[in-house]
């Protein structure tokens, strides 16, 4: 299980997230919901270590993450795939994956996680030489995806995956990430596409301004009407 | 009452005339000189290279010119000394408009490539220099040359010649930093693309500041001249030049037009402080040291944190009405506002348009639409003169787009947002908006441009933001950001390019709304947009693309509706 207690993080003077707690069991998938600005990406940033924590406690399994170095998280089996891809554009698809398995464990596994990555996504096996500056944006989102798979991760974390994506395609993906977690991987999930966010999340988590405004299975979440009109864009 | 810097440089140029009435001992003339010296070689340096961000190590090619063109005049052809000066500007700055007409029509010849070249051109010089009649290999004697009396010692003429250029000098980046170029050159700096698309006219702010930064460095040179009496290849086109000025701009700040002449005065004054006894070897190491120390603890140099707070409006802050301003009069709605016809372009192989025809009436909405990838952002890419279309025209109200350079597509009434926002990472928000303002269709002056950038903060929300640096928005700011700074402009045209996405549903009812607003006001829109909600509530019309080609056109249930769309676009679940 990873679990975040009462983590807060700062930017200079403003706290970005207070006292946020929350816990993604091995193989869950969980999203987590909420306006612009509430905290979301600082909240999945931190999970991945590339904010530093001010108080409260991450863990993972038991083991205490909460100052552990940026580099180190990927070898605990946490990797990102972060809001706007952030791919190296001119580095081939091949070496965008490559680079994802750089650390020793990951590196020893790479012929397999490849082919993983290739079952997954066959589309990445046909340009394995093109420019990743070069895909689609859909390809792009996947490659990313990819990238974070060969670090061999068991949670996962996706910010806004489907952000820019032409409508078939971000069915596509989302049916990749049901498929990648039926596999036994955790996600967390931090996606403006609500809708399809809860359709597939086993447990979500609603952030608002830096806090937890509201935690349950879709389904509860659903059913309260503020968060339907706020978050579903439905009018009375 | 405040004194404006330019007062203060007016009254620091008239108390240092006077030293030489006081009689000081010659020498610390000169060391002033060389003070005033390094002055105007950094200062001159910054005003092409801080401001814009164009890293030249070739600064010592353009004082060298000037240089050699005073030691030619004034001691082999024996023209009067002042009148070699003009002469050491000119030769100087047609060096330097010489390169930059070539190297910045290249465009893409930016940061370590511009300044190796920049270096290359300064070893070329010197061995035409070397090689010819100019020097010959011997150097040239400037010991016979007369000095002109205007002063009565010729450590003070020195001086005060120095003295008048140093303040010429300051004052030029003075009021380049304060005027339009300045903005220009700021705005080219963070992002040279966005600033000439926006109406920044950069090939020739570029070429001005090169030909100022030289012709202030060819004077510098004309007057050295003189001050060493005696001119070699290899003392004046050494590394000396290029580093020193480098490093005093970088020490005091490249993005104050006083930074260099700080930078300069420390470093002179270490120099001397640290190397004119008898352990010169072991003063020069601690003067690097001192550099590194200073350089690490304060990375935008000593003026650094005033360069980062945005300069404070003069007079009281306007007070922004609510929208009133329509951006465009409402003309004749459903004319043809842009045609644009057989469009194609490719890059490296990728077909990304393909003779692509579409019409754009006056005052509707058009959305674009289509799978990522199929040519949408191309389109918009091309219209805005982003790139340069392969084949095909565009025409906006009669005027032939197609060959038009970025700036003058912005000025006839285009304006654009990014998909990825590209702020000015180093300006303010306001200052991001105020830019297409001031050099936009209407082209305002700074305080309109002001007013008017305020006015569209309030619109988008980002009021509460104007004077912090775009760093500090988050992705739904930063896409407002980008509508303003479109807006600001006062477009007759808008292309917005996914300034949608990444809102949750809530969020995009506000920005619905507001871009009803901006069409009611007059503007024509093209949307580019995947969120299909938005597409449906405020489009009038659309274009779909796929693979670089229009497949469908029409109202937006017409075409979604059509089998291609929903199979190309929109997927089996919508079908």
């Amino acid at each position: 299980m990873l679990e975040l207690d009462r983590i807060r993080v700062c930017h200079g003077a403003a706290t970005a997230l207070w006292d946020v707690s929350i816990r993604i069991g091995a193989g869950e998938l969980v999203c987590v919901v909420g306006p612009n600005g509430a905290g979301k990406t600082t909240l999945i940033e931190a999970i991945a270590g590339l904010n530093s924590i001010a108080s409260g406690r991450l863990s993972l399994e038991g083991r205490d993450l909460t100052r552990l170095a940026k580099s180190e998280f990927c070898d605990q089996g946490i990797a990102i795939v972060p809001e706007g891809r952030r791919l190296f554009t001119g580095l081939t698809v091949l070496e965008n994956l490559e680079l994802g398995s750089y650390r020793k464990t990951a590196r020893a596994n790479r012929r397999e996680s490849l082919d993983r990555v290739f079952t997954l996504f066959p589309v990445l096996k046909a340009r394995l030489t093109a420019p990743a500056g070069t895909l689609s944006g859909g390809q792009q989102q996947m490659l990313a995806i990819g990238r974070a798979l060969m670090a061999r991760p068991r949670y996962l974390l996706l910010d806004e995956p489907s952000l820019g994506l032409a409508p078939a395609v971000v069915m596509e993906m989302f049916s990749a990430i049901q498929g990648i977690n039926r596999a036994g991987m955790a996600v967390l999930l931090v996606e403006q596409n609500v809708a399809m966010a809860l359709d597939i999340a086993a447990r979500a988590y609603v952030l608002e301004e830096g806090r937890i405004a509201a935690e349950g299975s879709p389904r509860e979440l659903l059913a309260a009407p503020h968060i339907r009109r706020a978050y579903l864009g439905e009018s009375e | 009452m405040r004194v404006p810097a330019a007062g203060w440089i007016a009254i620091a140029g008239l108390a240092l005339a006077a030293v030489p009435f006081f009689h000081p001992p010659a020498f610390y003339e000169s060391f002033l000189y060389l003070v005033f010296y390094w002055i105007v070689l950094a200062t001159s340096w910054n005003i092409l290279s801080g401001y814009s961000g164009y890293f030249s190590f070739g600064h010592g090619a353009f004082f060298g010119a000037g240089l050699y063109t005073t030691a030619t005049l004034a001691g082999t052809l024996e023209v009067p000394f002042l009148w070699t000066l003009p002469a050491a500007a000119a030769v100087a700055a047609l060096l330097g408009l010489g390169i930059g007409a070539v190297v910045f029509r290249a465009g893409r010849l930016r940061g370590e490539l511009f300044a190796l070249l920049t270096l290359a051109v300064t070893f070329v010089v010197a061995n035409v220099v070397l090689n010819t009649r100019i020097d010959g290999g011997q150097g040239v004697n400037l010991g016979g040359v007369p000095l002109p009396k205007i002063m009565s010692s010729p450590s003070s003429t020195f001086y005060v010649l120095a003295l008048v250029l140093a303040i010429a000098t300051v004052w030029i980046a003075y009021a380049i930093y304060h005027a339009k170029l300045g903005t220009g050159l700021f705005a080219i700096h963070d992002d040279e693309d966005v600033a000439e698309v926006m109406g920044v006219p950069t090939f020739r702010y570029k070429l001005a500041a090169l030909g100022v930064s030289c012709a202030l460095a060819g004077v510098a040179g004309g007057i050295h001249a003189m001050f060493i009496s005696y001119v070699t290849v290899g003392e004046t086109f050494s590394i000396i030049v290029p580093l020193t000025v480098v490093l005093m701009s970088v020490l005091g700040g490249t993005r104050h037009w006083l930074g260099p002449a700080i930078g300069a005065t420390v470093i002179t004054g270490l120099l001397y402080a640290f190397t004119a006894r008898d352990y010169a070897i072991a003063g020069r190491a601690a003067v690097g040291l001192i550099l590194i120390v200073v350089i690490l603890f304060m990375p935008g140099g000593i003026l650094g944190r005033l360069a980062s707070r945005p300069p404070r409006r003069s007079g009281p802050a306007a007070t922004p009405s609510a929208v009133s301003a329509p951006p465009a009069p409402a003309a004749s709605q459903g004319e043809k506002l842009l045609e644009v016809s057989a469009l194609s372009k490719s890059f490296k192989g990728l077909q990304a348009l393909d003779g692509v025809d579409l019409e754009v009436l006056r005052g509707e909405i058009l959305g674009l639409v289509g799978p990522n990838g199929s040519g949408k952002s191309t389109l918009i890419n091309l219209v805005s003169g982003h790139y340069r279309s392969d084949s095909g025209r565009m025409v906006f109200e009669g005027r032939d787009l197609t060959r038009l350079e970025a700036h003058r597509i912005a000025r006839s009434g285009i304006a654009r947002t990014y998909q990825i926002p590209r702020p000015f990472s180093h300006l303010s928000v306001l200052q991001n908006v105020v830019l297409p303002a001031m050099f936009g269709r209407e082209r305002l002056g700074r305080a309109a441009a002001e007013r008017e950038a305020l006015t569209w903060l309030e619109f988008t929300g980002l009021a509460g933001k104007a004077e912090d640096l775009p760093d500090a928005l988050n992705l739904h700011q930063r896409k407002f950001l980008e509508l303003a700074r479109a807006l600001a402009s006062r477009p007759k045209l808008l292309l917005l390019d996914e300034v949608l996405s990444g809102l949750t549903p809530s969020e995009m009812d506000g920005a619905i709304r507001t871009i009803r607003a901006i069409r009611d006001q007059g503007a024509t829109i093209v949307f580019v947009e995947h969120v299909m909600r938005a597409v449906m509530e405020l489009t009038d019309r659309i274009v779909v693309l796929n693979n670089g080609r229009v497949i469908a056109e029409g109202t937006p249930v017409e075409a979604m509706r059509r089998p291609e769309v929903v199979t190309a676009y929109l997927g089996k679940a919508h079908a």
